[in-house]
């Protein structure tokens, strides 16, 4: 769809959606929102619904900044560790690389 | 099925009608140029529509001849077969292999033809709820399920751990995010990519759970399906090509990729109206919904412009697909809710329906899986394919009516396998070699 054709209350109702629809481990839907939302929000003349299309892009960068950080300190230990911890390791992976590292 | 949206087009030509100005008012030699124009434009607006096809068919081609040829996984035989298909190819005799592939052709025809009727009927009775909960059902089914087998398969090719957490997370946001793309409202371009990779997964799927006589076969069956479904009068996909043109209703955009191009026309004559000229991100594609999960999911495809409907109701375990039949039919839209502005400007596309990308997919992938010349098939039917599409959008051009897109590309793309296989490749072999270029 574009953007392009819809009034800014739809904007800024989507836009809302997207952010509040992120909340439920969601971080892709924030990143869709932030991407998509991005020139609406910082690079077009300002009209009234921008404020607030313009905080709903920043929190959901924010959000999407914490997931990107834990999943990425989860995947590091997980990988690091994963022979390490024996039978957990296998409990928790669901593929298990064949050879000897 | 190719659908292209072109009535406020065509009614170009009575332009200074529309004004309710007396036509008797211009010289018929204006009238006539501007019939001229109009025919120009309508060949160029094909073209542009050619090109903008090209990009997904080949993306969705592209993908599934990658997965082919690294995971090996849809290469494999485990001796599961769907449950369309219940004969198995390795026979004794050749003459009990052909019985027995034309045997799972039939069946696999059958379904998809009752698929066909049943969603016909369904959309002919108004029981729109039913379609759009099967449809939904269907790429539940594709983009949870297939994309976690082709997920786990993917890092087993390359041997890479990962956990059940971040596996989670990563299916979950996947599945959301294309459901909420294909069904409600997303930005174009990911709606496309969606409907590009739903495709890619279902022709994977149907290049390793059908054995390759049943393919080849099912593929040319489908052609002529596709030809009479949507040509003959009484033909199922024209019956809802036409019914929904007579309500006036739009076609599902979960299984019709569309290449929306809000097109400007910039014509001297100031009759015209202008439009936008906005290049519209690539089509729209409609998930073709390929239900071939356990469950009995019916895979909507949309035809009309190019949904493809996915209409699969498997109780195999990996039950997979659908009717295709579906797909290529032109699912009527259901009455929706988008303002008539963005009708509109999607009126003006050419509409390919999933199914299409799918046949396409799985011709090119079965042919880079099984054929001894290898690359060179591969690149034979890629091209012998997007010849057949450009003459299908050609006549489409000229014809400006619903019209099927697998026969001439699926022709084209199985002369080309069949031809390069037994008579180019050995001749490659034999210069190579003797060492002799030519």
């Amino acid at each position: 769809m574009n953007l392009e054709r819809l009034p800014n209350e739809e904007k800024l109702s989507l836009c809302r959606k997207y952010y509040l629809a992120g909340f439920a481990f969601l971080p892709f839907l924030w990143l869709v929102n932030v991407v998509w939302f991005f020139r609406e929000a910082f690079f077009k003349p300002t009209y009234t619904e921008q404020l607030q299309i313009k905080a709903y892009v920043k929190r959901s960068a924010l959000g999407l900044l914490l997931w990107v950080a834990v999943l990425t300190t989860w995947i590091t230990i997980f990988q690091h560790f994963r022979a390490e911890w024996g039978e957990v390791g296998d409990y928790l992976s669901f593929t298990i690389p064949l050879g000897i590292p | 099925a190719l659908r292209t949206n072109r009535r406020p087009m065509s009614g170009n030509g009575s332009g200074p009608e529309q004004n309710g100005q007396p036509p008797a008012a211009r010289p018929a030699r204006v009238v006539e140029a501007e019939e001229d124009e109009d025919e120009e434009l309508t060949l160029k607006y094909g073209a542009k529509h050619v090109i903008m096809l090209f990009v997904p068919v080949t993306l969705c081609m592209v993908v599934v001849v990658a997965t082919i040829k690294s995971v090996s996984f849809y290469t494999q035989n485990d001796g599961q077969r769907l449950i369309y298909t219940p004969f198995p190819e390795d026979t004794d005799t050749v003459g009990q292999r052909a019985l027995n592939s034309i045997l799972n052709a039939t069946i696999m025809i059958t379904v998809i033809i009752v698929m066909t009727l049943v969603l016909v009927l369904l959309y002919k009775y108004r029981c729109y709820k039913v379609i759009q909960g099967w449809l939904f059902l269907s790429s539940l089914l594709l983009l949870f399920f297939f994309s976690y087998i082709y997920l786990k398969e993917v890092f087993k090719t390359y041997n890479v751990a990962m956990d059940y957490f971040t596996l989670a997370i990563i299916i979950w946001n996947f599945g959301v995010v294309g459901m909420m793309c294909i069904h409600w409202k997303g930005p174009l371009r990911l709606q496309q990519a969606y409907l590009i990779m739903i495709s890619a997964l279902m022709a994977l799927v149907f290049i390793k759970y059908l054995p390759e006589w049943t393919a080849w076969l099912i593929l040319a069956v489908i052609s002529v399906y596709d030809l009479l479904a949507v040509l003959c009068p009484k033909g199922p996909l024209r019956i809802l090509v036409e019914t929904a043109q007579e309500r006036n209703e739009p076609i599902f955009p979960a299984l019709i990729y569309s290449s929306t191009m809000v097109w400007l026309v910039n014509m001297a004559d100031t009759d015209r109206p202008k439009r936008n000229s906005t290049e519209a991100t690539p089509p729209q594609q409609q998930a073709q919904e390929a239900s071939s999960s356990p469950a009995a999911t019916a895979v909507p495809q949309d035809d009309g412009g190019f949904s493809p409907n996915w209409v699969n109701q498997q109780q195999h375990q990996l039950g997979p697909i659908q009717s295709t039949e579906q797909t290529r039919r032109e699912v009527q839209e259901m009455p929706s809710a988008r303002p008539p502005v963005e009708d509109d400007d999607e009126e003006r596309g050419v509409k390919l329906g999933l199914g299409d990308f799918i046949f396409y997919s799985m011709l090119v992938g079965k042919a880079s899986a099984t054929a001894s010349g290898d690359w060179n098939t591969t690149l034979a039917c890629f091209v012998a394919i997007l010849i057949g599409l450009c003459l299908t959008l050609l006549l489409l051009a000229i014809f400006k009516k619903a019209l099927p897109a697998l026969p001439i590309s699926i022709f084209f793309g199985l002369v080309f396998y069949f031809a390069t296989d037994n008579l180019v490749q050995p001749f490659m072999d034999k210069l190579a070699l003797h060492q002799f270029y030519i």
